[in-house]
């Protein structure tokens, strides 16, 4: 039985043990293939950020080892396959400005949230940017005697900069800002946790506090770096630095695992915003029971496919899988079990159900 | 000791005071989860509660793409984890019952999650807890078994037993509207 399994198989996977195996095998490849290249043939690689190197590929392995378990799952699985088919529709553009860059989903859960978040989230993202490719030697940079700093990217020199303009200090300072950026995020997160009873009903310290502290340990330790530099003359700056690696390690490791699992998991968001967006033009589905349009046809066989493959089934006598219904005639359908009165049939429009009226 | 939220659905009489409590809880952001439906609305006044029955095996948690609907270690199902739900919403269609609500703005799935906050520490939900006619109780395991007995006839049959009228096994246990033996009711 494995045998014709694995012949069905793309020969390329046949190579490797697992797909874990191969997809971590190609990606170690890619950076190993990037290093040489960005750093041209290793003569440019930062041995001082070399930890931080290790700790990506271990980081790598959890990712891998999460996230392809994750999609085996038959809900995932069809959400990334057909998400995939749909990521070049036009709306794709707008939907990541709107739901990965604006946040405007957390905008609508308060101007808080959305202010801690997008501290938080853009801090971090911008921080990836940055220190990626400075471990991997993708990006560098040299002087002259000339006052002038080259940026090179990928082997090739990106553009030539004053080392005492304002590019430069950006570059300079990318860290520092994005650093202030976080703390400010998660600062405001932890007082809002802190205070707010909402939050406080619901919220752990370990699942919840705990990858805040660790932003803010990251965060902090980074920017005592640069405090050691500027104000002390790198006092304790080796001890320092050794620390905001550790930090930063244990921070990467972590990532896949906890509530951070998010970030990079959120971009699927687009998928499903394709997806329902897409099927629902295709066609609707149209209640069994009162004719009202509820969800994409596609999206209701899915979701029966998928209950169908954790061995639910809900066909009742009367012909109809329950989710070919529409909510209210759900509720109604199961009041009519309870009852014995055929309530679903009543032509009649559910009662107010919203306690604010 | 471990308490099971139990609903005597003929006791209804339509206040939607479980609707109004199950806004003030905490967790809830003011926003109700249940139902109250009218049983048979053209010819009488005859309502019933309809909430989340948590079940064992819940198709919501089930269908979920992204594992947001996880399931507490006291049974029961929580609302989508915000940080995780994408709004695809693969339980709305799942649930047999109907039950969970979405947040189009938030794109947010929200539903009851049995009050977690106070279940959780043994205090009983807020529904149970403003009921006025005892529909919605927080009873013990002993209770619910003297609770189903009375609903067992002395000729042998059972006249009022849900397991026919759900579709599956479920955390919150309902009782039809059935014979009642050697029992007098209040309401």
């Amino acid at each position: 039985m494995n045998s014709e399994v694995k012949q069905t198989q793309p020969s390329i996977q046949r190579a490797f043990a697992s797909r874990y195996a191969m997809n971590m095998f190609f990606t170690i490849l890619i950076l190993f293939i990037l290093s040489y290249v960005g750093s041209r043939m290793f003569t440019h690689m930062d041995l001082n950020l070399y930890g931080y190197m290790v700790g990506t590929l271990v980081f790598l392995f959890g990712l891998f080892y999460r996230f392809l378990s994750w999609s085996e799952r038959p809900p995932a699985k069809l959400m990334i396959q057909k998400g995939k088919k749909l990521v070049f529709r036009k709306r794709t553009a707008q939907t990541t400005t709107n739901d990965i860059g604006l946040q405007r989903f957390i905008w609508n859960r308060g101007l808080y949230r959305w202010f801690q978040h997008m501290m938080m989230g853009w801090g971090v993202i911008i921080s990836c940017f940055v220190t990626f490719p400075l471990v991997f030697g993708w990006m560098y940079f040299t002087m002259d005697d000339n006052g002038f700093y080259t940026v090179v990217f990928m082997g090739l020199n990106l553009l030539t900069i004053s080392a005492d303009g304002f590019l430069a200090f950006l570059f300079y300072n990318s860290l520092n800002i994005t650093a202030i950026m976080v703390i400010t995020g998660a600062s405001m997160a932890i007082y809002r946790r802190l205070k707010n009873m909402q939050a406080r009903a619901e919220q752990t310290v370990i699942f919840d506090f705990m990858p805040l502290y660790m932003l803010l340990f990251v965060s902090i330790t980074g920017l005592l770096l640069t405090v050691s530099n500027v104000f002390f003359h790198g006092f304790l700056q080796p001890e320092l630095s050794l620390v905001h690696q550790f930090s930063v390690i244990v921070t990467l490791i972590y990532l896949p695992f906890g509530k951070l699992a998010h970030i990079p998991m959120r971009p699927l968001g687009i998928y499903v915003k394709n997806y329902r967006e897409h099927y629902a033009k295709e066609s609707m589905k149209k209640c069994k029971v009162c004719n009202n349009e509820f969800v994409s046809t596609e999206q209701s066989n899915d979701v029966i496919s998928v209950l169908n493959q954790n061995e639910i089934q809900f066909k009742k006598e009367e012909g109809f899988h329950l989710a070919e219904l529409c909510l209210p005639c759900r509720r109604n359908y199961r009041i009519s079990k309870f009852s014995g009165v055929k309530t679903h049939l009543t032509k009649a429009k559910e009662a107010n159900q919203d306690a604010r009226g | 000791m471990k308490k099971v939220l139990y609903i005597e659905l003929e006791n209804c009489i339509g206040c939607r005071s479980c609707l109004a409590a199950c806004t003030q809880c905490g967790g809830h952001e003011e926003r109700n989860r249940n139902y109250v439906i009218d049983v048979n609305p053209f010819v009488d006044r005859q309502t019933m509660p309809m909430m989340c029955l948590h079940c064992e095996n819940p198709p919501c948690a089930r269908s979920c793409p992204v594992q947001a609907i996880q399931v507490h270690e006291t049974g029961a199902v929580l609302s989508a984890m915000t940080e995780k739900c994408l709004g695809c919403q693969n339980c709305t269609i799942a649930c047999p019952y109907g039950i969970p609500k979405f947040d189009v703005e938030q794109n947010l799935m929200y539903k009851c999650d049995l009050c977690i906050d106070r279940t959780k520490d043994g205090i009983p939900p807020m529904c149970a807890s403003v009921c006025p006619t005892d529909t919605l109780q927080w009873v013990t395991e002993e209770e619910l078994a003297v609770k189903k007995s009375q609903f067992r006839l002395s000729n042998g049959m059972m006249a009022s037993m849900e397991d026919p009228y759900l579709e599956n096994k479920t955390n919150v246990h309902v009782s039809l509207p059935g014979i009642l033996e050697g029992k007098e009711k209040l309401f």
